[in-house]
């Protein structure tokens, strides 16, 4: 469904990207690993817009997506997280979702009716899916560094995307929070039948999630293959497995 | 249109550009540290006119008053700028951004009707020393002393600048300071004080501008505005903290407008904002790379 | 329409506001009547500067243009064209519209202080032109005695022309703020980068902002000529602009209603100040500061934080 080659982006004289490859096929859920600084984040932005690649070529559904603005490349089916919380402040929880999925209906600019009456159900049934209903008319920005990470993930999920990517949607959790969120994921994945690309830090997550795992090493795929696999593989153990 | 008033023109464009350059390099030398537009630089440069003009008239109205005004009224609206950063300023740079904009347009309103309780409203002048009074003749055109005087300023002004920013220690820690004011504050340095002395420098910049400009025109409240505004625009087509981009932009403001003088002298102002209009249409950034 | 959005009793409280301002005319002396309507005058403009600034987080540092431009648009077709009165009073908030849309092209390309600079200098370009253009604008006298027809002669009557059009203003921008466009401002605000990623064109989505706001600047221009019967440079003025914003400030820029507040404080500060001092801009600046430092959310914004947990609550029922 994803499918990225040989893509390289560089700030100034600094490579942060530079070939990295990455295939992702309709329902897997697909995890990319690398230390810090490995370009993880960076390649995410070049898949959703927020950076523009240099070189290489991004295709989702067989249409080339590389440089096309975040907007566009939301509207055709992929939707994020962010690493940092990234939400409307000031907005409630049930408004930061709506916003999406009025996005997603194409209502963004409708001026005369009520907001409060539109996407209300669909708003709803993705809180209840991650399980902040109970929070709904909280202002976002008051909650918990947890809620607001889970509030991240179900804003992408107003979009309705076929491509859900995930950054580091544990990050800052504490190990009962990380594995609830991550049974959420996969509960998301089988019930919504998303396809769902994600980077993690905790390596005991994502063996035991994934179906593929993509290695990255300054800026560099070194290989994608599947959880037992990589567990094998001799330059990942090297470069990355082995320094632990 | 014949070759002696369009190169006497050239020569009003030009020196009217280095003004300009003044005032702008200040602008942006602040922009560039402390991230905000000072909207109250145009009345540090009508304090700097105005301090010029009382300086001296104090001494005399002598050539001699002259130069110590040239160098006293910029050292006025530095030491106003000072007390203005560290009684209220300082004390906002944790906050809002824009917060730190809406200080500086309060500022703008008071000292502008300190300047009108100080100086009152009337127009006032001061005259250039001998050597700078008239014009010298060359190549059949007649071109002002003083203007051929700002010439000579404007690029002392940027070589200066040029050195004070890439040489001196302060002014590396607030070339360092406007790329990542987190690394300064993590090596020991004070940036408060980095950014007080970046503010100040700028307003010094502007009263030299104002005290320079004061020989060429009547020295009147409402100077601000102008230049405020023409400044703003040079600063954004210039690229924002950029001080060669203020340089640029003021070159291409002050000619384009002395010729639209020629042209159409109802709208001349019409023409300088033609061009940064058509600058911004094909770099919407500005000219020069933008420090943020 | 409204149903459901406001609570009934607070519908109650507006109508009898309503109805005590329609009394006003014939109780109060001339002059408060002048003065309420200059309130009415600012409060749409700043009203419809806090569609921008306070929904829509842009710097919209000149505002005051637009309103100028449709006050000069309605003023010169009464004076100079024999067109039907209706179509200067159409023409005014069109032509500020148009402004708009033109500077916020170029502003909403620019990050928030490029928009701010940029909006005070291309502004500044409409102020000196019509500053300079003698034989069409006056120049720096404006335009005096525009006439009004006989219905708006009398100064009660544009009272109440004035009251009734911004009653409607009004409850337009309560249906836009609470629309999915206004919603969606809302959060452009909070979080471009973020709106950007949920598929919202960010830059398009502003300038519609600054395009409807810009709309009730010129409404608000137009109403400034039926009340004064003219039109100076001033109204241009970037530091009338500054001003407006200070009234966004003031009332506090996260309420719906706080430009009002705000409105009405500085313009009756300003008319009794200005008794006193001749020094109305320090008084201005002194009031600046102190908002900075001590009420940033403004009054309006101070007083529902103070009582938060019971809007809270409110909030809660009327869902």
């Amino acid at each position: 469904m994803l499918r990225v080659e040989a893509v390289e982006k560089s700030f100034d004289d600094f490579k942060a990207v530079n070939g990295a490859n990455l295939v992702v096929g309709k329902g897997e859920l697909v995890a990319v690993i690398g230390p810090n600084g490995a370009g993880k984040t960076t390649l995410f932005n070049l898949i959703t817009g927020q950076l523009k690649p240099d070189e290489g070529r991004i295709t989702f559904k067989g249409e080339d997506i590389g440089g096309l603005p975040p907007y566009e490349i939301c509207k055709k089916g992929i939707a994020r997280s962010f690493q940092i919380v990234n939400i409307f402040p000031r907005l409630t929880v049930f408004e930061n979702v709506q916003v999406a999925v009025l996005s997603q209906q194409r209502k963004s600019s409708e001026l005369l009716h009520p907001a409060h009456n539109i996407a209300v159900e669909e708003t709803e049934v993705i809180l209840e899916s991650v399980g902040l209903s109970g929070k709904a008319l909280e202002v976002a920005g008051s909650l918990s560094h947890g809620d607001q990470k889970i509030l991240e993930i179900a804003i992408a999920l107003g979009n309705e995307p076929e491509l859900l990517i995930l950054d580091e949607p544990t990050a800052g959790m504490s190990p009962e929070e990380t594995s609830a969120t991550m049974e959420l994921i996969k509960r998301l994945a089988d019930t919504r039948g998303l396809t769902i690309l994600f980077c993690e830090h905790d390596m005991e997550v994502v063996f035991s999630v994934a179906q593929s795992i993509m290695v990255m090493h300054q800026g560099r795929t070194l290989v994608q293959a599947e959880p037992q696999e990589v567990r094998r593989n001799k330059e990942v153990q090297e470069a990355y497995l082995g320094g632990e | 249109m014949d070759f002696a008033s369009l190169s006497t023109q050239l020569l009003v464009g030009l020196s009217r550009a280095m003004i300009l350059f003044i005032v702008c390099a200040g602008l942006s030398f602040i922009l560039g540290v402390l991230r905000v537009p000072n909207i109250a630089h145009g009345s540090l440069y009508m304090i700097g006119a105005f301090a010029a003009y009382s300086i001296f008239t104090h001494l005399g109205s002598s050539s001699s008053g002259f130069w110590l005004a040239l160098i006293l009224a910029p050292l006025v609206v530095a030491l106003v700028s000072l007390v203005a950063e560290r009684a209220l300023f300082c004390h906002l740079y944790q906050r809002e951004h824009l917060m730190l904009l809406l200080f500086t347009f309060a500022l703008m309103l008071i000292l502008d009707d300190l300047v009108k309780i100080t100086w009152g409203p009337e127009y006032c002048s001061v005259l250039a020393p001998n050597i700078l009074r008239g014009s010298v003749s060359m190549f059949g055109a007649s071109l002002p002393r003083y203007n051929l005087f700002l010439l000579i300023v404007g690029p002392l002004v940027a070589i200066f600048l040029w050195l004070f920013v890439n040489k001196t220690k302060i002014g590396k820690i607030s070339r360092a300071a406007a790329v990542d004011r987190e690394m300064v504050g993590a090596v020991g340095i004070n940036v408060s004080w980095v950014f007080a002395a970046a503010f100040v420098i700028g307003c010094f910049l502007a009263g030299l501008g104002g005290a320079l400009v004061a020989p060429t025109v009547s020295i009147c409240l409402g100077m601000d505005h102008d230049i405020i505004i023409e400044a703003f625009l040079i600063v954004t087509i210039g690229g924002l903290g950029n001080i060669w981009g203020a340089l640029v932009g003021s070159l291409i403001f002050g000619v384009t407008h002395s010729f639209g003088v020629l042209l159409w002298p109802q709208f001349a102002i019409v023409f300088p904002y033609a061009a940064v209009v058509i600058v911004l249409l094909l770099r919407p950034r500005g000219l020069l790379k933008s420090v943020w | 329409m409204f149903r459901g959005i406001t609570e009934k009793r607070l519908l109650w409280f507006l109508a009898i506001i309503f109805i005590v301002l329609l009394i006003f005319p014939s109780i109060l002396p001339r002059f408060y009547t002048y003065i309420i309507a200059l309130i009415f005058v600012t409060s749409l403009l700043a009203m419809s500067l806090n569609l921008v600034v306070g929904y829509g987080g842009m710097f919209q540092f000149h505002h005051g243009v637009f309103y100028g431009v449709g006050a000069y648009t309605v003023a010169l077709m009464l004076t100079k064209t024999s067109l039907p009165v209706w179509v200067g009073f159409v023409a005014g908030p069109v032509m500020a519209t148009v402004t708009g849309f033109l500077i916020g092209w170029f502003c909403v390309r620019l990050t928030r202080l490029y928009f701010a600079m940029l909006q005070i200098s291309l502004g500044s370009l409409i102020w000196a032109i019509a500053f300079r253009w003698y034989t069409l604008t006056g120049g720096d006298d404006g335009i005096h005695g525009v006439p009004m027809p006989a219905l708006l002669s009398s100064q009660n009557n544009s009272y109440y022309f004035i009251l009734v059009i911004l009653t409607i203003c009004l409850m337009a921008m309560y249906l836009i703020v609470k629309s999915p466009f206004g919603r969606t401002l809302q959060a452009i605000r909070d979080n471009p980068q973020r709106c950007e990623a949920v598929g919202i064109n960010v830059r398009r989505h502003q300038l519609k902002a600054i395009v409807i706001a810009t709309f009730f600047a010129g409404v608000a221009g137009v109403l400034f000529v039926v009340l004064e019967r003219s039109v100076f440079p001033d109204l241009l003025f970037w530091v009338l602009s500054l001003e407006v914003f200070i009234m966004c400030l003031l009332g506090g820029w996260f309420t719906f209603a706080g430009p009002i507040l705000g409105a009405a404080i500085i313009v009756s500060l300003r008319t009794f100040v200005g008794i006193y001092t001749e020094y109305w801009t320090l008084v201005l600046g002194v009031i600046l500061i102190l908002l900075i430092f001590f009420l940033p959310e403004g009054v309006m914004g101070y007083f529902l934080g103070k009582f938060r947990p019971l809007a809270k609550e409110v909030a809660h029922r009327s869902e």
